[in-house]
This record gives C-alpha cells, structure tokens and sequence, in this order.
C-alpha cells in the first residue's frame, strides 16, 4: 500500500498548512482518500474482515485529524465512513442470516461466526441489529446481546449439511463487503457534491414576495439557495454585511448582482443598525456541533445576537457533512484558529509596533485575528439541511443516524 | 382581573389533636386516615428517601433519630404481614439490607432486591414469576413513595422483565437465570456508571474554572474526584444545604483531595454568581420533560445561573430517567423532612418543610449521563424509546 500511504501523506501536509479551503473541499477530498484506503486495503480471510478495515481507516483518520483539528469535515468523515463499514458489516450478516435457504452462504456464515461470536439465533441477531449500530440507551442497558448464555441450536442444522469449498465463498464475502462499502461511500462522495441543490430546492418554502435577507460574508450554499428562490420568481432584497477582514461580502454581492438580485452592502458594525428592517437572516455555516450549536465565520455571533434581540428569525444552512458529533467544551479557544495579523494591518506601517526585539521581547501591539465564532444553540431558530429543516434540539438525532457511538473518540489506543 | 385567593387560611390543616407540645415543634403532621396508615408505613409522612441520605451524612438529631426508628420498625411489621404468609423471604428487608450502604444508589438496591426475589422464587412459569416480582416491587415502591429513583429503577426492571426478548426462550429454567444474570449485571451499573460520567465531564472542567455545587451528590463528588486526580486546577464553592447540612460534609471530602473549596450561604449564591463559570449537580430524578427533581434550592440556582448566563450540568445515572412531567413546583408527591431551626418555634407559624423542588429544562444546559453527554430534550426522547 505504499502509494496509498504517499497519498495520505500528501494530504496530511496540505491540511496542516491550510492549503484546502472550506469545508465541501475538505470533506470530499477526505472520503475520496478513505475510499481508496479502503480500496487498496488487502483484508485476510476469515472473521472480523470489517474489524480490518476500520483499523486502517482509524489509523487514516487519526493522522487526519491531527493534522488540522480545527476543520471539523474531516473527523466527520472519518466518522461517516466508519459508521458505513459498520452499517454494510451488519446488514451483510444479517443478510446472509436471515436467507438460510441460501445453503453456501450460510455455511459460510457459520464457519465465520462460530469464529467470533456465538452462533447468534436469529432472534439474537435481530437484537443485535437493533442494538449494535443505535447510540447507548436506556434499550440497550437491558437488551445487551447474549455471549455466553446463546443458544445455539438453529445452527447446527443449516450449516452441517453443506460441506462445500468454503475458500471461494469467503472471497466472495469479502469482495462483497468491500464492494458494499465502497459503494455507499461514493454515495457520501455525491451527498457532499449535490448538498447544495438539495438544500437550495428549500428555499422557496422559507424566502417569501418582497422579503429582505440578511447575510455576511461569502458562502456558496447560500448563493445557491438565494438564486433559487430567484428562479421561482420570488422578488426580494439582500443585505450584504461585508464581513472584515476578508470581506468576502463584496464577492457574494458582485455574484448576486450578476444574477438580478437587488443588493445593499453594510459594514459588519451597521449590522445592529439594519436589522430591525430585515425579515430574515440566512448564513452558512463552517460546523454544526451535536448541542445545536454553530461554528462559524467570525462576525456571526454578533449577527445572531442582533438577530434575536429584534426577535429575527436566524437560518443556518448546512450541509449533513457538516454536522459533527462532539459537544462543545471550550469552543472560542479550542475550535477556533488564529489567522494571519497582515489580513488586519499592513505590516509596512506597523512593523516597529510588532517588533519582538525590543526590551522585554513582547510587543506592545498584539493583533488577533479569530477566524470562527461560536453561535450557541438558543439563537438558531432553524437549521436547513440537505434532509430538511429542523430545530437545533433535534440535531442529535441526525447523530445517532449518521454516526456510531463507537467511533466519536479516534484516538488510537497505545499498543502495548 | 385575576387575582390569588387566600385559600391557605381554608386550606390550613386542623392541627389541634396533632401537636404534642406547644413550645417547640420539628416536624408537621397533617391528620391522616386508618387507610393511609396500612398503606404508607410511614405516618409522619417523611419522606424516607430523605431519612437515608441524612443518615449517610451523618446529620442528625436524637429525638429525630428515635421517630425514624419506630417508623422503620413499624415499617417492618406492616410489610411483612402484607406479603404471603408462606414466604420467608421479604424483599423490604433485603432491600433494606442494601440500602444502608451508603456507597449504593437506592434504586440499585431496589434492583438486587428484586434479583433475590427471583432467585429464591419458587414460581415454575414465567407468568408466576412476573406475578411475583409484580408484587414485591409494588410493595417496594409503596415503601416510599416519594423516591423517585426507587420507582424509576422498579419501572425499569419489571419492563425489562415484561418485555418480549426476554421470553424468546421457551425454557423457563434458563429464560430464569438469564433474567437472573441480567439483574445482577444491573447491580453493577451503579458504579459503572458513575465512572462514566466522571470520564464524560472531565472535558467540561478547564483549569482555572470555578464549580458551583448544590447538594450532596455522590456522582458529582465523583467527578471532582477525577478531576482532582487529574491534577486539573479548579475550585468549588458549596452552599450551605440547609438544613441537611450537605455543604459541610462535601467540603470535607472536597478538602481531603486537597481541592480549593469555599462554603456559600443558600442566600449567598446569586452574590457570588459573577466569579462562577458553571453550575454541578446531580438529580434525584429526571422526568420526561427533561428537568429534573433535585435538593431544595436546585431551582434557585439555576434561575439566577440562567440569568447571569452560566450553564447549568446535571450528572445523572441513566436509571433516574422517571416518567413523570410535574406542571409545577407541587406537581410532584410531596417529599418532606423535619428542619431544626435550634430555637423552639411558637405553634402558629406553618413551616415548609418540602425536601425538593423541580427545575424545569430550560434552566439545563446539558445533562451527563452513561448514555452519553445529553441535551435536555434528549430525555423524552429516550424514555419513549424505552416504554414504546
């Protein structure tokens, strides 16, 4: 596998030196790396061909994560993938199970679950499929599957009776499995690729005749959604707010501009000003933690606050790669990254004040450059995600869909 | 125009026949009738729930102490001649047994107390062993009906008992001893889970911060503990807890781990809001709304947090997951315990006396429990996972 691992060196660098903007890039590129670790990745016959896999894959995503922890899409997909392999695993097996007429591949089953667990009745595994991929709950506390008290008998009778050539049906069981991964994995890849159609295929429900949005900053899913809504021959305004120091507003207001939008641009500090004259305000969003709460461009945080204080209703688009299934902690200091003084201050001017060389060896003039803020949960009136709107309270559910609680910690564990 | 009625002059219990000496009083005693006698053991309506805790804190006053005890002897003959003659078994006596631990959460006592029954049951149908657990854990929760915990963790049990994977195996010997087993692994739990929850809360103390605890809470000392052990630098200041007195015992353990602790009057806390970044307590019971029923005074604090914007944690084990929605502060089974004021009390002046009070969910920021880190609308959530 060494070009793999040249691949993901590669990619490595360029997380840690912030090369890839955004968190659609990020995310796409991360599952397109997964799917060929994946690809490449030569699994043993025998059991627990899933368990293979997802050590390769948490190794992969450990060395990730570390590169750039900040940029929450790529533990997302990581996290993604491994809840697929577990998914794919578990309907495999049940599969096969559940269809003993099928004599070969029950056989096969039997030698590979008598491997690693109990045969597991039928009705134990239904259990298991219950239990297994759902986050712990208070079902699971008491439904736990059986391990040593199993029974099981209706094994013995399905599986003795074929004694065929085992070898070529665990090749075909594994080329299956990696076949069904691979397969839903490049369903995540055209997930992440479509999110904003299905997102901008919304707005129409949410921007009304002769409404007025507000914005800041730049976010492609918000472009899309407003140029929907223009589509379907909804007439409204925008305000840009221009969002220093990148101002990244100007751009979004030079492409709506381009597509027949009447648009005014603010400045960040006029936000409070013009907000009692909005209807709405509708932003993008860099990460949706699982409390509902957002990470997103700085400058939003004071929108929202704006926001609600004039009783503003406040939507975050988002896309599902976005959601992640940590909960929050210290969010200014440990989700956030400082960026670069000069986007601030010319350094020409400044340089004698940003001298370390003087006297005590600091500065007088310290220059802070956030790049996210931290938007809690009780300002967000709606997320609109690619499977619909929904409050920022439900937003564990979609966790519990999306990910196993298995995998929200990857670290790997030391080897003794 | 709407406007309160006086009802409390109506509503005032007669309580001539009942006061035994004018000068001084600890305890009020509202009438009750011969019914309610056979069915709560208890005729000074105190909670027992509240007896326990006090007596692990080791808070208590002599003549108190002789009323608890004639009230647990009385108890005792009351639940035994309730159950079958032929028995020899009483389940509130084992439960009782397991209760005094003062290590042991009441409902996992409750817990293996119903394992025994099983075990020494010698019922040969599955139908005649859910009678029978029926039964005992009926008679347990009559025991003290103001505990939540104690009902919550009977109510799990016995769904778990009544539900159908349990009976998937056709012989009855072994669908027993796996009810058995799975009941004793239950018993473990309770410290499992406090392990747990200590290890998911780590990440929320940062070093510097300081911690405001209410009540005694044997989950959140856990917490601190592990946090202690982690060499993380935080402090903690404890009310008071009147009239339990659970700030004294908790600085005492906080101090023995060498954690920076400083007492709080009950009253003190919105004064000393400003130095404190956020808010621990545990729960005596978490209900289907997402709030949760804790010590007298939980509620206070968590306005004035919710005010001052600082979050409020609960640590709460899974089992406490009761359904109930309380409307209001009343809405729940009164729970009372006697409050020393250490001066006698002229007879006229009403006392409240309750032992909890409700906090409704839009006071909690996130709940921590061996489920996981939760948000309060988690809760209805998982209860209706459960009883679906």
């Amino acid at each position: 596998m060494p070009d793999v691992q040249a691949q993901v060196n590669d990619f490595v660098v360029k997380l840690q030196k912030r090369k890839i903007e955004g968190s659609k890039a990020t995310a796409k590129l991360t599952a397109e790396l997964l799917r060929s670790v994946i690809s490449q990745q030569r699994i043993p016959h025998g059991s627990n061909q899933a368990g293979v896999i997802i050590e390769a894959v948490r190794g992969v995503g450990e060395q990730l994560i570390r590169a750039n922890p900040v940029e929450l899409a790529v533990g997302n997909i990581v996290r993604r993938v491994l809840h697929i392999i577990r998914e794919e695993d578990l309907s495999l097996t049940t599969a096969t199970i559940g269809g003993l007429s099928v004599s070969a591949a029950s056989d096969d089953e039997d030698e590979l679950e008598r491997g690693d667990h109990p045969a597991l009745s039928a009705a134990a595994v239904a259990a298991a499929s219950r239990s297994t991929l759902r986050p712990p709950s208070l079902q699971t506390l008491l439904e736990d599957v059986p391990h040593s008290a199993a029974v099981p008998h209706t094994y013995s009778s399905g599986g003795d009776s074929e004694g065929k050539s085992k070898s070529t049906d665990k090749n075909s069981r594994t080329r299956k499995l990696k076949h069904n991964i691979i397969e839903t994995v490049n369903e995540l890849i055209q997930d992440i690729n479509t999110c904003h159609e299905q997102i901008a295929e919304q707005a129409v429900e949410h921007i009304h005749q002769n409404e007025v949005i507000l914005t800041l900053g730049s976010s492609t899913t918000v472009i899309e959604f407003l140029c929907a809504a223009k589509e379907k021959k909804r007439s409204f305004r925008v305000f840009v707010a221009e969002g220093a120091p990148r101002y990244q507003g100007h751009i979004l207001a030079k492409e709506l501009v381009a597509r027949g939008l009447q648009t005014t641009i603010i400045t960040d500090s006029a936000v409070f000003a013009m907000i009692s004259r909005v209807n709405m305000v509708i932003v993008g969003a860099h990460a949706v933690m699982a409390n509902g709460s957002v990470i997103a461009p700085v400058g939003l945080n004071m929108v929202a606050l704006a926001a609600q204080r004039h009783a503003v209703p406040f939507v975050v688009l988002a896309g599902i790669h976005k959601l992640c299934p940590l909960y929050p902690h210290n969010p200014e200091v440990l989700l956030n990254e400082l960026k670069s003084p000069s986007e601030l201050l010319d350094f020409g001017e400044f340089s004698d004040c940003m001298d370390f060389g003087t006297g005590s060896g600091s500065p007088l003039l310290h220059v802070v450059n956030p790049a996210f803020d931290y938007v809690p949960p009780k300002l967000v009136s709606l997320f609109i995600t690619d499977t619909g709107g929904h409050n920022p309270s439900y937003m564990y559910r979609l966790i519990a869909d999306y990910y196993s609680a298995d995998d929200l910690v990857i670290q790997r564990r030391p080897s003794s | 125009m709407w406007w309160r009625s006086a009802s409390f002059i109506l509503d005032k219990p007669d309580k001539d026949d009942a006061v035994s000496s004018p000068e001084s009083r600890l305890i009020t005693s509202p009438p009750l009738s011969m019914a309610d006698t056979l069915q709560n053991p208890n005729p000074n309506n105190i909670s027992a729930y509240y007896q326990t805790r006090a007596a692990h804190h080791g808070v208590v006053t002599s003549d108190w102490l002789a009323q608890a005890q004639a009230a647990a002897e009385k108890e005792e003959v009351t639940s035994e001649s309730s159950l079958d003659s032929g028995k020899a078994f009483s389940v509130i006596d084992e439960f009782n047994n397991w209760r005094k631990q003062p290590d042991l959460a009441e409902a996992v006592a409750a817990i293996r107390a119903l394992a025994k029954v099983i075990s020494s049951s010698e019922a040969t149908t599955m139908m005649e062993l859910e009678i029978e657990l029926k039964t005992a854990s009926d008679s347990l929760k009559a025991w003290d009906t103001t505990s939540i915990s104690l009902t919550a963790g009977c109510d799990l049990f016995m769904r778990y008992v009544t539900r159908t994977s349990a009976l998937e195996y056709e012989d009855f010997n072994s669908a027993k001893s796996r009810l058995l087993e799975r009941a004793e692994k239950f018993g473990e739990i309770s410290y499992k889970a406090r392990r747990i929850i200590a290890m998911l809360s780590q990440d929320f103390i940062v070093d510097g911060c300081t911690i405001l605890v209410h009540g005694f809470s044997r989950v959140v000392l856990e917490v601190l503990k592990a946090a202690a052990e982690s060499r993380k630098l935080f402090r903690v200041f404890c009310t008071e807890g009147r009239p339990d007195r659970t700030g004294l015992r908790l600085s005492n353990e906080l101090a023995k781990l060498d954690v920076p602790v400083k007492l709080l009057l009950d009253s003190a806390v919105a004064y000393s809001m400003d130095e404190i970044d956020m808010v621990f307590v545990g729960a005596d019971g978490v209900v289907e709304s997402g709030g949760i029923i804790n010590m007298m005074g939980t509620y206070q604090i968590a306005l004035v947090a919710k005010s001052m914007n600082k979050p409020v944690y609960v640590a709460a084990e899974s089992y406490k997951f009761a359904r109930l929605y309380p409307l209001d502060q009343k809405d729940m089974v009164p729970a009372l315990r006697p409050i020393d004021f250490g001066v006698p009390i002229p007879s006229k002046v009403e006392v409240e006396t309750s032992a909890r009070d409700y906090t409704p969910p839009q006071y909690l920021t996130l709940l921590f429990t061996d489920l996981g880190v939760l948000t309060p609308s988690v809760v209805s959530d998982e209860l209706i996972q459960l009883y679906l």
